[in-house]
């Protein structure tokens, strides 16, 4: 029993990592800022920490707080050019901004180590660790939802007129939920790099972007349940049908179709809209189904 | 102390939309706003609300200057408005979004909001109360956990106007309130919209429907070609010369 749980260990550590980031993308998309940009910042972070450690020789906790700050940092001086983008616009700044990362990775060779990347990063980060992280994450989730925030960030991905006619500053919300996102995902770079030895520059490239996408869009962008569903289920799936390893990305693309045509609000969100619809179904005021009528 | 518009102009090139439009609306009191079709109502409610540049003139809530002030500042100024085309928060729940319309009294510390501190959720709580309260007032209490997105047209716009209300305004802007409703629903309107103004609130009414208007403005502006072609009481506004011509046409005249 035991063994078959440490079998499965690798599997969990993957899946807590690419919560973390699943949820810096949810994060994002909920405040209504349509940025891809989430693994570029992961990448600042796990450079960033992997270099502290390697090169200076800090120790992984504090390295881990720089990661932290530089995500956010490098994601509030984004944030600036982005307040004035909408909708696709965002996100081919965002894509452009990963690619930047990526060649500043691979070209500026005596601080990133170049193509070799970076190695020999002592491996501090295990499953307990991660764990925890993932609980702290969810947690700051759940604050963040039911708080002023919270339904700050949903009035404005609905409508921005009515928000700010409300009194909500979209620049300030917006450019609140990219730094914070920033951070997370500078968190988790890191994370990810003090659990695996070493970077390489490829890392955080388009497939891992379609990734982490595909878990948010999949499992649900608007409830908590949405990232840790559609992580859960993108990384199960490829191990419990052995076969469809292989062709990874062809299924991450088949599914994501699939959602988007079938179940347009991924699948947690949809399975939470229709339990609430029963529910209020069963008392259903007298006019509730009249609905649209005018 | 009023909500004021001081000789407000708008122009889009050589095309004047709006042309020294002088407007008070006092305190406590229903001011309509009427014209045809294309008169520059919408123009006008635009630049109140800072969705449109404005070219001349100035607005004022009591005494800050909103003339250039971007929308949130003008709610936090004290102006609520409602929306012509109505503009509910469909995925959210009636309380939800009733709840945002608070946002402006919200004074938890980001950090608090961050960590779920009980600051944060002491707030959350508390604006619960008030919104269910509101529901109460409006007759909606059993709706609140429905999606808004599925409500009727007459409930959809009371959602709106509680929302609105939530941030406890000073002055309350309500663009053609009752299109699209009927007789019942619009009577239970007018005497919510009485029960305001009684409560100190100054309501600017922007609507199609004379009858409507006359019955609860003591002031009202007519609007025309962009130019305020007459104001007064009701009574007299309506047998005004101009203005029978403007909305009949110029025979009548």
């Amino acid at each position: 029993m035991m063994n078959l749980l440490l079998g499965y260990q690798p599997l969990l550590d993957l899946f807590l990592l690419h919560l973390g980031l699943a949820y810096a993308q949810w994060l994002v998309l909920r405040a209504g800022v349509f940025s891809l940009g989430t693994v570029g910042l992961a990448a600042v972070g796990a450079y960033t920490g992997g270099i502290l450690v390697v090169t200076y020789g800090l120790p992984a906790p504090l390295a881990l707080i720089a990661s932290a700050l530089s995500g956010g940092l490098v994601a509030l001086a984004l944030s600036v050019p982005l307040a004035r983008l909408r909708g696709i616009y965002q996100a081919i700044a965002t894509v452009a901004f990963i690619q930047i990362v990526l060649s500043l990775n691979i070209y500026a060779t005596n601080v990133t180590g170049g193509a070799q990347g970076i190695t020999g990063i002592p491996k501090t980060v295990g499953t307990p660790l991660l764990l925890l992280a993932g609980a702290a994450t969810i947690y700051l989730m759940y604050a963040i939802t039911h708080s002023r925030l919270g339904r700050a960030f949903d009035a404005i991905r609905q409508n921005e007129a009515v928000a700010a006619s409300l009194g909500v500053s979209i620049v300030r919300h917006q450019t609140l939920a990219f730094v914070l996102s920033g951070a997370l995902a500078g968190v988790y770079g890191a994370l990810e790099a003090f659990h695996s030895y070493a970077l390489v520059p490829s890392q955080f490239g388009f497939p891992y972007l379609i990734a982490i996408l595909s878990y948010v869009v999949f499992g649900g962008r608007t409830s908590l349940w949405g990232p840790i569903v559609g992580t859960a289920v993108l990384i199960l799936l490829p191990e419990v049908v052995r076969p469809l390893a292989d062709a990874r990305m062809l299924v991450f693309g088949i599914l994501l179709i699939l959602t988007i045509n079938f179940l347009p609000k991924g699948i947690a969100d949809t399975l939470i809209e229709r339990a609430r619809g029963r529910r209020l179904g069963a008392r259903r005021p007298a006019e509730a189904d009249t609905a649209k009528g005018s | 102390m009023a909500l004021i518009l001081d000789n407000l102009s708008k122009r889009f090139g050589g095309v004047v939309a709006s042309e020294n439009v002088n407007i008070t609306v006092p305190k406590g009191k229903i001011t309509g706003l009427i014209g045809p079709n294309g008169a520059g109502k919408t123009t006008i409610v635009n630049m109140i609300t800072g969705m449109l540049a404005v070219s001349g003139g100035t607005i004022r809530v009591d005494d800050t200057d909103i003339t250039r002030a971007p929308a949130d500042q003008i709610c936090r100024a004290g102006l609520a408005r409602t929306f012509q085309n109505i503009r509910i928060l469909p995925e959210n729940s009636v309380l939800d979004n009733i709840l945002i319309g608070f946002h402006r009294h919200e004074r938890c510390s980001t950090l608090s909001a961050l960590l779920g501190l009980p600051a944060s959720r002491r707030e959350t709580a508390a604006m619960r109360a008030r919104a269910e309260a509101l529901l109460e007032r409006f007759g909606m209490r059993h709706l609140a956990e429905y999606p808004a997105g599925g409500l009727s047209y007459g409930h959809q716009r009371r959602v709106e106007m509680m929302r609105a209300l939530a941030s406890e305004p000073d002055y309350i802007l309500l663009d053609e309130p009752i299109a699209g409703m009927n007789d019942v629903e619009s009577d239970a309107l007018a005497v919510l919209f009485r029960d305001l103004a009684d409560s100190g609130i100054g309501i600017l009414l922007i609507e199609h429907n004379l009858r409507f208007v006359t019955r609860l403005c003591e002031h009202i502006y007519v609007l025309d070609g962009g130019r305020l072609i007459a104001e007064g009481a009701p009574e007299a506004v309506l047998s005004d010369p101009a203005v029978l011509t403007a909305y009949v046409g110029g025979e009548h005249a």
